[in-house]
């Protein structure tokens, strides 16, 4: 138990092989009009209108940015009510009842290939913030912001490696739809003009590797994208992971990855480009993971953005029968936040909703067996600064770099002793602000 | 049919751990380690080995659960037959109590065994705070204890007696050094099986040491390094030395298997509890260890050094972990200042074994 150790157990089983389940006429969706970058908001339609499959009802205000929200379904407009957001917070979220036409906005209109191959940096830039596409991995940063870079870049990196356990939404959607994802890297590709693009699996994901040489063989030969296969641990997704054993390079703390010419996007994040700029259509579906081991019947599914999550549940059959206690954590089991609310809607960010039986684990004595240090992807010292942390020592963390932090949690997933180290560093964080 | 439905908790995130991982597993995989070297101590010196065996580890659990029943008395909290802080039921003070007993030899008198033991978990774990708490190795602490305090008292067997720990086979070469002289009356296979060979009862079978080095390497329950290259410093620098003096390659090989060089760098320099946290402190940590061990086998006036050289180094452990300087990963800086400190000490020990 005294190494590095950066494997995950995976649970990936539990989903992975399933076809994903579609359920994309819910009954109503919730739409947030707030999220953890944007505080308010303006609402363009009021409660009895009639708004159209996306079309803009309204604009939410972030710090240096503004998006557009959109309606998902048609229908029609009902109550402002708060509902529970995939930051754990609850927000503002509006009601659209659906009248199950889907009738599209007449915005929304395909665009065709010569059109399409026309199409600047700039264009696209405005496309994306118009459809206020943002990082669907769960990072929510907007797009457009990241596609305007005046950097020289020469690689584009598709992140595909999912490595947090439980998740198989994005493995379910390279492989029911490998042409959207690999032609929306080839419009961030046109955009940014490079010629080099590489997507990045997990090695373990061997049929992602065969379904994406063979379209990539087929369909797009003149394109020059490298599949690559990563290794098998956690965490793996995480941006500059990625770049450091896809392409060798190691970008260091708070530098951007432009500045060394490449950009990484997660793959759902490309499927929203390619629907943006070939359908002119924004995020309304999504690929969206139920599982976890207090669930009947973990289940992909394909979504509506704004469904409740209770629907879905109800959809797998509710809970195990055994289980007394649970929680329920939205994202990754890993990184993911857990939420005592019931109802909790999909946005655009959420990957997946895990229920997972609750567990107490006894903690004992650090016996500084050191699998954290040797462990961190963040290359920092967690037992130290947990030590720091307890003697409320601001300068010691600060000199220990307790701000490289991305909590991924790996340090309290290797403890020997089971001590939630993730949360003292998450602290002593907050201490040093 | 209504859905009963499971009670919501909240935590925060990772919401997994590691299956399998916990600290008693840990110290239960060295006791197991241990098995084949008790074994064969008992094999080698019968009812005595099991005698001290069991008043070391006897006087060290019950020194510490007086301690922590004293301590709830001054809490004024009510008696309790099990403790909570006792750490007999993760292992932690059996192991301690093992590992002291194999450093001694067979015919230590049981008084002293026993004192020297509750003294010696007192004073280096005890008053520390408890486990994971403690500077110094509590084993090293009391068989430093015995060989101060009843030094004169101990004896190996057939041999004249020796004072200090270790083996009396290194006696011999404290005396008589570089002499091949050694070979005739320990040869390096009986050295290397522990038959036939006087000294502690852990440590004269290095091959058992070995086994169960293998198992707590795949069991990853102790860090392979630090032994590694303790032993591979010592083997080192006494190469060097070798060399210098134009005496065979049985120098260093005989340095590597005999004395208490192999139990003290397989069990007791990789206590996690004592040892530096990152990968590099504990690298430099192994080598301070080699290289103290050598210079007191070499020049020190004690034929054996392991046990003063783990203690020594026990000492520095708070140093390669203060955080101004301790990191993650190997630098370059690191690296070139590693390499030039190498150097040096390889250099003061040859122009040392110049005019020993």
């Amino acid at each position: 138990m005294i190494k590095k150790s950066r494997k995950v157990r995976d649970y990936k089983k539990l989903t992975k092989a399933l076809p994903t389940d579609r359920y994309l006429n819910p009954k109503s969706v919730h739409i947030h009009l707030q999220n953890n970058r944007c505080k308010t908001y303006d609402l363009h339609v009021k409660e009895g209108d009639h708004v159209k499959l996306g079309q803009v009802i309204g604009v939410r205000h972030g710090g240096f940015f503004e998006q557009n929200i959109h309606s998902t379904i048609s229908g029609t407009i009902g109550k402002t009510s708060k509902k529970v957001h995939r930051s754990g917070r609850k927000v503002d979220c509006i009601e659209i009842k659906n009248d199950f036409k889907e009738t599209y906005h007449e915005s929304v209109v395909d665009r065709t290939d010569a059109q399409i191959e026309k199409l600047t940096q700039e264009d696209m830039v405005d496309i994306l913030k118009e459809k206020s596409l943002v990082g669907l991995g769960g990072s929510g940063f907007p797009t457009y912001i990241k596609l305007a870079t005046k950097d020289p870049i020469d690689t584009v990196v598709v992140n595909a490696v999912e490595c947090e356990p439980y998740l198989s939404s994005d493995y379910r959607l390279i492989l029911e739809h490998p042409e959207r994802v690999v032609k929306g890297l080839q419009y961030i590709m046109q955009a940014l003009d490079v010629q080099k693009g590489i997507i990045a699996i997990k090695s373990s994901k061997d049929p992602l590797y065969e379904v994406l040489t063979q379209v990539l063989k087929v369909r797009f030969p003149e394109m020059n994208v490298k599949v690559a296969k990563l290794g098998n641990h956690y965490p793996q997704g995480w941006e500059i992971e990625v770049f450091r054993h896809a392409l060798n390079i190691d970008i260091p703390h708070g530098v951007l990855p432009t500045k060394y010419g490449v950009i990484g996007f997660n793959v759902s994040t490309t499927v929203g480009v390619y629907d943006a700029i070939k359908h002119n259509l924004p995020v309304t579906k999504r690929h969206f993971t139920l599982t976890g081991d207090a669930i009947k019947f973990p289940q992909n599914y394909r979504i509506k953005v704004g469904t409740p999550v209770k629907d879905l549940i109800e959809k797998s059959e509710g809970y195990k029968k055994d289980i007394d206690e649970m929680v329920v954590v939205m994202g990754g089991p890993m990184m993911g936040n857990a939420t005592l609310d019931d109802d909790i809607i999909v946005s655009k960010t959420t990957t997946s909703v895990i229920v997972l039986e609750n567990k107490e684990y006894k903690e004992e004595q650090c016996v500084r067996c050191g699998s954290c240090v040797y462990s961190c992807p963040a290359r920092i010292q967690p037992q130290q600064i947990m030590q720091a942390y307890k003697r409320k020592d601001k300068e010691q963390i600060e000199e220990l770099e307790a701000y490289k932090c991305v909590e991924c949690g790996l340090c309290a997933y290797v403890c020997t002793s089971k001590i939630h180290v993730t949360d003292y560093i998450r602290k002593a964080k907050k201490l040093i602000g | 049919m209504e859905q009963k439905i499971p009670n919501k908790v909240f935590k925060t995130s990772p919401h997994l751990r590691r299956p399998n991982a916990n600290a008693t597993r840990m110290m239960r995989d060295v006791t197991i380690a241990l098995l084949p070297v008790i074994a064969f101590a008992i094999y080698r010196f019968k009812m005595n080995a099991v005698y001290v065996l069991l008043a070391s580890i006897l006087s060290m659990v019950l020194a510490e659960y007086v301690f922590y029943l004293v301590q709830d008395l001054l809490k004024e909290k009510p008696f309790k037959l099990k403790n909570e802080s006792f750490t007999l039921y993760n292992f932690s003070a059996i192991t301690s109590g093992l590992i002291y007993g194999l450093t001694l030899p067979d015919t230590t008198p049981i008084w002293t065994v026993v004192i020297s033991g509750a003294v010696g978990m007192f004073l280096a774990k005890l008053i520390f705070g408890g486990m994971g708490q403690n500077v110094f190795n509590p084993a090293a602490v009391a068989r430093v204890l015995v060989v101060v305090n009843f030094g004169s008292l101990i004896s190996y067997g057939t041999d004249a007696v020796d004072a200090i720990g270790g083996a009396t086979a290194l006696q011999y070469t404290a005396n008589n050094l570089f002499d091949a002289q050694i070979l005739n009356y320990y040869s390096l296979s009986n050295l290397f099986t522990g038959m036939g060979i006087p000294g502690s009862m852990g440590e004269v079978s290095a091959l058992l040491i070995l086994v169960g080095a293998i198992y707590l390497g795949f069991r990853t329950s102790f860090e392979f390094r630090i032994p590694l290259i303790y032993v591979g410093t010592v083997f080192i620098l006494a190469s060097f030395v070798a060399l210098f003096k134009g005496i065979g390659m049985w120098y260093p090989v005989y340095h590597v298997v005999s004395g208490g060089l192999l139990f003290g760098a397989v069990y007791m320099a990789t206590d996690p509890v004592t040892s530096p946290i990152t990968l590099p402190g504990r690298i430099y940590f192994a080598f301070g260890l080699g290289f103290l061990t050598f210079i007191i086998r070499l020049f020190g006036a004690l034929p054996e050094g392991v046990v003063f050289s783990i203690l020594i180094m026990n000492m520095f452990v708070s140093s390669l972990d203060y955080y101004k300087w301790s990191e993650q990963r190997f630098t370059k800086r690191a690296i070139y200042i590693f390499i030039g400190v190498i150097i040096t000490s390889i250099i003061i020990t040859v122009v040392g074994a110049y005019y020993v």
